[in-house]
């Protein structure tokens, strides 16, 4: 498919995602810097609700080149999110040593006390870093990396295959072509990070980065806006795919509290979907877009037949999960890729809200 | 060799002394007659001296039981070694003795007891000792012996390059179960970078999996992870005393008396503990983004170049001179968030100028303050409070120590502003706030001024004298700043082209400018909410003191005046010292107005201050000088105006009195003190009285002794001397008007 770099860029000034002292030079400006550049209070907008793009492109049914194999270990598996702080000096090419470190590291932690070799192979946590290639949207992009940990059980027998037993991948899609243009050749910004296994192991695989890499791991929480989006952008791909049903689960304040899962018929959504989507000004083959006000008349449209029915308000209560057949997403940053075909979209979104996160 | 056996100390005589003559007298070859005259004396009447040579001549194989000999000599050097330690050279020849078992393995042990240095060791003797470990006849008890004897007195080697050179020679006896503790001590204390290579890390790994987790080796294991981590990584449990034990039982009391007796010439440390970092127990927490990040090598090193294997990681250096040292080839850590936890590397941080650093190091701090203070979703803040101040406390020790504000801390600031409650952490945010560097005048407003409005005015008096003080000194970091980098950059203020530097000093004062602006604004309003607090008052009143010097004091060509706001409400104060600093800060007004002018007329291309300042600066003269002196308060064309009706409606007697330094009500307890000191024993005080030419001089006087220096500089200045005294309410012309600065 062709490439519409600039279509998501039309982001209205006042809503730039984020942006960083172009000359970060250091906490040490010189005076000359400090005050002659007046670039560097670019740097932060103040915490306003509308710093997530307003408008994205309309999912399209993209031909990621990522080999199936690879998509196999992406799809179909809940996701736990944290926002990445940019990685020094991380090679992709090497990708083998790292394995073997993070192995090692693994069989050190769990074995306080017992020094591990490095460089040998009889660890029994097996570390594999690997590359996901075709998975990035614009050239800034750094190549997504994923990881995957096999162990035998622990009471297995002699022959019995090491099994796979926790997985994870950092990547950028789509990431604010500023902001990582703005950080020195010694970083890669990689800011999301999905894992999917023990709690033990994802902190110790978050321990190591943060020892190689000088980084830090934080929470990503997917934020209600976030939420809405995402239902507006799959409910969107009916035309296309169908995505069976679109499920909300709203949780209301009262004592003691309500919780509502509003369930509504893909095409039922989708008819309330393109009532209303504005007429697209756009000539044939142009991109299609999606703003936020549409989003939000579709969220009041489906609130106030809630409203109809039920008597009760939603607007009160917060969203915290919806599902549809292309995936689901929950408030406490939880996330499942059914589809992978409009997988790109949703990890551009995700992607923003990680860069949102970056302390600088 | 027997030139040399002089040098052991004979028992009674002064041994620093006599080390040094051994001394020269092995370094040099013109040795005086007189000398050898002494030393063949001594020779002869030293039995020790003979003992020592019986052991360095003694004939292998000569039999030890029933040799009284040995048993005589021994003895006497024992005395001597027990007594007074032994010179350099005999412990090389005792040790080339014991070692090479010239007379067998039985007087073995007894001889490496006695082996007391007094000075140093020399290193060729134990270099040559290790060589005889390798002939495979001595019993593995002695070869213990020795090697706790090497770590007991290896702070006394004289030099370690040769033990370096035989680092092989020694690791190989790593395997000698026995031996292995010790080696590895031994390793531990003579190991380099170069010297870490994974055949060793092999070596040492099998013995762990024979040997199981033995601290020796896990201890010279860290140490070669602290060198090459790319080779070995393990994790020490937090509670294990990674420490090895003291070896050195069998000599150190001996040691220690020795030393004692000799005024402790040589700073041994006796405790060969290694290294091992003090792991402070870390609290569990849920939380850990606090938490310093513990100082570690980098574990994937570039390319190594010439350049790289000299770098020295920054755990290794212990002091300050080490840091010297190894300046310009230090190896900064895997986390530079850890460089905050020790301050020995803050002293480094302040060097470091590496870009990618720096920014390492404010993405972790911007992290752990927006994890802590801002993502909390539920209330964390208010938890975890205790360690919060902890870590910005250490923060603002860190930005003192290095006189400047992260950038990271900046801009969390920034964020932190919107929603804070003004009460969390006020000491410490504050504290950060004041350390923002100067922010462009086009961005102050929205960045600064909306949120810290919202809070100046919704908040107690006591968080507006916080903000107040803390925008002080922000204003004085700035001026600071500027007072620094403007002689660095060679800023010159008359530079008149369109080049970057003329802008960026325009820039400079535009944002001063609005930050005075911004605080008279707060003042004024403040001033009013609060009933003009007095403690609130002060501290405004600090911050003009600083603001009205900034053109003589910071060399910025800016004046700005307080708006009328804070003018007033000053000179009506009710405490004299309120009036008394107004009263300084109009004088340091007019020296600054006045050196501007006159440097103005002389460069002509000076900068411009605005006939506005300057109006407004003669407005307020005249008026504190009719308010005060003149006891002309109400004059039409004065800020203050009251109809004529309305003054008369007050029934205030003399109104237009009502201000003057008699009147004032700051200065009315010292006008009736006055008065009772001058007229004693006059019932009715009329302290109008004072005014008559005399009394007024002498009220001054009395006033200034009082420690008013503003208003002495203020009157000394604006009032001509002459014209000063018999000053009389009836306004008979203007003293200060000869004085006011033309506009």
């Amino acid at each position: 498919m062709e490439r519409h770099q600039n279509s998501v860029m039309r982001t209205p000034l006042n809503s730039v995602a984020v942006q960083r002292r172009s000359k970060n030079k250091s906490y040490r400006l010189s005076y000359r810097n400090r005050i002659g550049a007046a670039s560097r209070l670019g740097l932060t907008p103040g915490l306003t609700a509308r710093r997530l793009n307003t408008s994205r492109k309309a999912p399209k049914s993209n031909k990621i080149t990522v080999t199936t194999e690879q998509l196999t270990l992406l799809v179909k598996t809940e996701w736990k999110l944290s926002y990445v702080t940019p990685l020094y000096r991380f090679r992709h090419t090497q990708l083998k040593i790292y394995s073997r470190q993070l192995s090692a590291f693994i069989a050190a932690e769990k074995q306080q006390g017992l020094a591990v070799d490095v460089e040998g192979t009889q660890n029994t946590f097996r570390v594999s870093f690997s590359l996901v290639l075709g998975m990035t949207e614009s050239v800034d992009d750094a190549v997504t990396v994923h990881i995957q940990i096999h162990s035998k059980p622990l009471f297995a027998k002699q022959d019995e295959p090491q099994k796979p037993v926790w997985s994870g991948w950092l990547t950028c899609i789509n990431g604010n072509p500023e902001y990582l243009r703005s950080l020195p050749k010694d970083f890669i910004c990689l800011p999301l990070f999905c894992s999917s296994g023990a709690g033990g192991l994802t902190s110790l695989v978050k321990s190591w980065f943060q020892q190689s890499f000088d980084c830090c791991f934080g929470p990503l929480e997917i934020s209600h806006t976030s939420l809405q989006w995402l239902m507006a952008l799959w409910t969107n791909c009916q035309s296309e795919s169908s995505i069976r049903q679109l499920k909300m689960i709203w949780t209301l304040p009262v004592e003691p509290q309500l919780q509502v899962t509003y369930t509504v018929d893909a095409e039922d959504a989708w008819e309330l979907w393109s009532s209303v989507r504005k007429k697209n000004t756009a000539g044939e083959g142009e991109e299609n877009s999606i703003d936020i006000e549409e989003v939000m008349s579709f969220m009041q449209g489906l609130k106030a037949h809630f409203f109809r029915h039920f008597r009760l308000d939603l607007s009160a209560g917060s969203l915290n999960e919806v599902s549809t057949a292309l995936g689901s997403a929950k408030h406490s940053g939880m996330i499942k890729f059914s589809n992978s075909k409009y997988m790109i979209t949703t990890l551009m979104l995700l992607t923003e809200c990680a860069l949102l996160k970056m302390p600088i | 060799m027997a030139a040399q056996l002089n040098l052991s100390g004979p028992p009674n005589s002064d041994l620093s002394s006599l080390t040094d003559q051994s001394v020269s007298s092995r370094t040099s070859n013109r040795s005086l007659r007189v000398a050898e005259k002494e030393r063949r004396k001594n020779e002869a009447e030293d039995p020790s001296v003979l003992a020592l040579k019986y052991f360095s001549d003694v004939e292998a194989g000569t039999p030890v039981i029933g040799n009284d000999d040995v048993e005589r000599n021994l003895v006497l050097v024992e005395k001597v070694a027990y007594r007074n330690g032994l010179s350099p050279e005999a412990i090389s020849i005792m040790l080339e003795f014991a070692m090479s078992l010239r007379m067998g393995h039985s007087l073995c042990p007894r001889v490496l007891k006695c082996l007391i240095p007094v000075t140093v060791v020399p290193q060729e003797a134990v270099v040559r000792a290790v060589a005889w470990l390798g002939v495979d006849k001595i019993p593995v008890s002695t070869q213990v012996l020795f090697i706790k004897w090497v770590l007991t007195v290896f702070d006394m080697i004289d030099a370690k390059d040769q033990l370096r050179a035989i680092y092989g020679f020694i690791f190989s006896f790593v395997s000698e179960e026995n031996l292995c503790p010790f080696i590895c001590h031994l390793l531990y204390l003579l190991t380099t970078k170069q010297i870490v290579r994974v055949f060793r890390v092999r070596k040492l790994l099998e013995l762990q999996s024979k040997l199981g987790r033995q601290p020796f080796l896990l201890n010279l294991l860290s140490l070669y992870k602290v060198f090459c981590p790319e080779l070995v990584t393990l994790s020490i449990p937090s509670r294990s005393k990674s420490v090895f034990k003291n070896h050195n039982m069998p000599w150190k009391s001996a040691l220690i008396a020795v030393q004692k007796r000799n005024g402790s010439q040589v700073a041994s440390s006796i405790s060969l503990a290694s290294a091992s970092k003090d792991r402070t127990n870390r609290r569990k927490r849920k939380h850990h983004h606090l938490e310093l990040p513990v100082l570690s090598s980098v574990v994937n090193k570039e390319p190594q170049t010439e350049t790289s294997r000299r770098l020295v990681p920054l755990v290794q250096i212990q002091s300050v001179a080490e840091l010297l040292e190894n300046m310009d080839h230090i190896e900064l850590p895997a986390q530079m968030g850890s460089l905050l936890g020790s301050s020995l590397a803050l002293q480094y941080l302040d060097c470091v100028q590496d870009e990618s650093a720096l920014l390492r190091l404010n993405f972790w701090l911007g992290y752990a303050l927006h994890e802590e203070l801002l993502f909390c979703g539920d209330g964390g803040a208010s938890q975890n409070s205790e360690e919060s101040l902890q870590f910005l406390d250490k923060l603002l020790s860190t930005q003192h120590f290095l006189q400047e504000g992260f950038s990271s801390s900046e801009a969390f600031l920034y964020k932190f502003l919107n929603v804070w409650d003004g009460s969390l952490l006020r000491p410490q945010i504050l504290g950060l706030l004041s350390n923002i560097p100067v922010v462009p005048s086009s961005q102050i407003g929205r960045l600064l001024f909306e949120p810290l409005m919202q809070l100046f005015f919704t908040s107690s008096v006591f968080f507006k004298c916080g903000l107040i003080e803390c925008l002080n000194n922000m204003l004085l970091k700035w001026l600071t700043w500027h007072s620094v980098y403007a002689l660095e950059d060679d800023l010159d203020i008359s530079l008149n082209s369109h080049t970057s530097i003329n802008m960026t000093l325009s820039g400079f004062k535009d944002s001063v400018m609005e930050l005075v602006d911004f605080v008279g604004r707060l003042a004024s309003i403040g001033l009013q909410l609060e009933g003009c607090h007095c403690l609130l008052l002060s501290c405004i009143l600090d911050f003009y003191t600083m603001v009205c010097d900034m053109f003589l004091k910071y060399g910025l060509p800016l004046v700005v005046m307080p708006p009328s706001g804070v003018f007033y409400p000053a000179l009506f104060a009710t405490d004299p010292v309120s009036v008394d600093r107004l009263a300084f800060i109009m004088y340091r007004y007019k020296v600054n107005l006045t050196s501007a002018k006159s440097q103005e007329k002389l460069t002509e291309q000076a900068f411009h201050i605005s006939r506005q300042t300057f109006r407004e600066f003669n407005y307020y003269t005249v008026y504190m000088v009719n308010c005060l002196w003149n006891s002309k308060m109400f004059q039409p064309g004065t800020g203050v105006q009251l109809g004529e009706e309305l003054l008369l409606k007050s029934n205030v007697p003399q109104y237009w009195t009502s201000f003057d330094l008699v009147h004032h009500p700051a200065f009315m307890s010292y006008a009736v003190d006055f008065h009772q000191k001058c007229w004693i024993g006059k019932k009715d005080i009329d302290l109008d009285s004072i005014k008559h030419q005399k009394p007024w001089s002498w009220y001054l006087q009395y006033l200034f002794s009082q420690g008013y220096d503003g208003l002495k500089l203020f009157v000394q200045s604006n009032i001509k001397a002459g014209q000063g005294d018999g000053q009389q309410g009836d306004g008979q012309g203007d003293r200060q008007q000869g004085d006011s600065l033309p506009t």
